[in-house]
């Protein structure tokens, strides 16, 4: 019997808007301008409102307006982000949902955005997700570091946010790790592992017993559905991300997968 | 201290009753208080394979809704005094078992002076599964030497992990053993099933032992007598071994090799 409802882990891409003005009107002028008033430019993504470079704070903010000039360009608005305080009672009453506030606004510097995700990102908030009891996290308060230190069974998941994994047992076939940092596993790898799920091209995965049905490294990634190769399987093993020659954006960085030597 | 102990796999028809039964009944056969619990609400079983079909009147959700005291339900072993059976319902569903009614079956059958608790569990991972690991010390997960049993198994020992009230309160993990079950050296030798060590390095779980394939489990199921009171069958040997090693004996791994019939042996048949 399947249930009514269920509740599962996920990971959306979302697409973010940097809105610095809130003035409707300007917006639309300057979207227009920008998408050459071609509707339906967006494939229906959804979509964060990003206020963290808020110009001035209005004093009132037409939110369903706002809502459906992004619509028009085929976007989905769902959330808004690091709004002015004053701001957050109307884009809740507007039904967006209001994510966590930057530490510190940063209004009108020009931070980059991994620095800026830096920012909001609470200090080594690491979280289990799925069936896995809270009281086995040990989260350490500066390391940044999330260690498991026991097997990861088929079914369980783990998401180490904002931090490194480190599990000291195995992970089971049906079994996900994920890390916005990087991947260490002592055990037997067999599940999943993804790590800099937020894309963080300089994570790496390591593994002593290399047997993943599928590693990912910032979205790139591989399944071995033909098998291992012989001088990985089992083994000692190092997966990073390397610069490739091609010059499109999807294929800049290769998933290279080495042997490691231990001993 | 009573110590509740759950068989339990994911699969089903791997063994876990047919484990529960005998397990229980070896520990009896030790000395010590035994009661075995039937968890498969809807589709029992463990009355059958104990021989005490006939003798059921209230059953575990009688218990659980207070329609029935353990004393009325508990059915005593016919081949020991140390053993009682505790029989699922029939009528019933598994949303008929609450925590707090099976808390209180557990807490009432340690207060008269259990030694052990073993809970057959069902099949799945749904209610009824749930229920009978939530209160576990300790595990035995019956596995057969094949993927699919073996996955099943995995996912049960990622349920123990998170879901057992052991795992809830902070306490120490419960305790985990490998019982692989149906298990042919014949065809291990084949090359056609996973020998015992694939599947332990698999679940990495510590290994109590390994029960071999064979036909007088089927025979004392459907003579309800547990398998390990059947004279000379490996299968009721190696229970024993189980029941030993659980105990804290040391004792080597039997039938688990091949020894392929000589010549002689092949060209004048032989037994």
């Amino acid at each position: 019997m399947s249930k009514p409802i269920e509740f599962k882990a996920g990971t959306l891409t979302a697409m973010t808007a940097v809105v610095r003005d809130l003035d409707n009107v300007q917006l639309a002028h300057t979207l227009h301008t920008m998408l050459g008033g071609m509707g339906e430019f967006f494939a229906g993504e959804a979509t964060i409102i990003d206020l963290s470079q808020l110009g001035k704070v209005p004093s009132r903010v037409d939110w369903s307006g706002l809502a459906s000039l992004l619509r028009r360009y085929g976007l989905q608005p769902v959330a808004v982000k690091s709004a002015p305080e004053e701001l957050e009672e109307g884009a809740k009453k507007a039904g967006f949902a209001v994510l966590n506030q930057a530490a510190g606004k940063t209004s009108g510097d020009k931070t980059v955005a991994l620095e800026e995700k830096k920012k909001e990102e609470p200090p080594a908030q690491a979280e289990l997700l799925a069936e896995t009891a809270s009281s086995e996290a040990a989260p350490a308060a500066a390391a940044q570091t999330m260690i498991i230190d026991r097997s990861v069974r088929s079914g369980q998941q783990i998401y180490a946010r904002g931090a490194d994994l480190v599990i000291l047992g195995g992970v089971s076939n049906g079994a996900e790790i994920i890390a916005d940092g990087s991947i260490h596993c002592y055990g037997p790898l067999r599940g999943r592992a993804l790590a800099g799920a937020q894309g963080n091209i300089a994570a790496r995965l390591l593994c002593t017993n290399f047997g993943p049905e599928l590693i990912s490294i910032a979205g790139v990634y591989r399944t071995f559905e033909r098998g291992i190769a012989e001088k990985l399987a089992g083994k000692p093993v190092h997966a990073v991300l390397r610069p490739t020659v091609s010059k499109t954006e999807e294929e800049k960085y290769a998933l290279s997968i080495e042997p490691l030597q231990i001993d | 201290m009573a110590r509740v102990i759950v068989v339990t796999s994911g699969k089903g028809g791997v063994g876990k009753t047919t484990t529960s039964a005998s397990f229980a009944s070896g520990l009896a056969l030790r000395g010590f208080k035994t009661a075995v619990i039937d968890f498969d609400v809807g589709l029992r079983n463990l009355d059958l394979i104990m021989g005490c079909e006939r003798r059921v009147v209230y059953d575990l959700i009688n218990v659980v809704n207070g329609e029935a005291n353990l004393h009325q339900a508990l059915i005593k072993d016919k081949h020991s005094e140390n053993l009682f059976v505790l029989p699922a319902s029939q009528t019933r569903d598994k949303d008929a078992l609450t925590e707090e009614g099976v808390e209180k079956v557990l807490k009432d059958l340690a207060e008269m002076g259990y030694d052990y608790i073993i809970c057959d569990s069902p099949a799945g991972i749904e209610r009824g599964a749930v229920m009978a690991l939530t209160f576990a010390d300790e595990a035995l997960v019956v596995t057969n030497p094949e993927v699919s049993s073996i996955r099943d198994s995995d996912r049960i020992l990622g349920i123990l992990q998170s879901k057992s009230r052991r795992a809830k309160d902070g306490l120490e993990a419960v305790k985990e053993h490998l019982v692989v079950t149906r298990y042919s050296a014949k065809r291990v030798d084949e090359g056609e099933m996973l020998s015992y060590k694939d599947v332990h390095e698999l679940l990495r779980v510590p290994l109590l032992g390994v029960i071999p394939e064979s036909e007088t489990v089927l025979q004392a199921s459907n003579q309800g007598t547990p398998v390990i009171y059947t004279k000379e069958s490996e299968a009721a040997e190696a229970y024993q071994d189980v029941v030993a090693r659980f105990l804290g004996e040391e004792r080597p791994m039997r039938f688990v090799d091949y020894e392929r019939p000589g010549l002689l042996k092949r060209l004048f048949g032989g037994a």
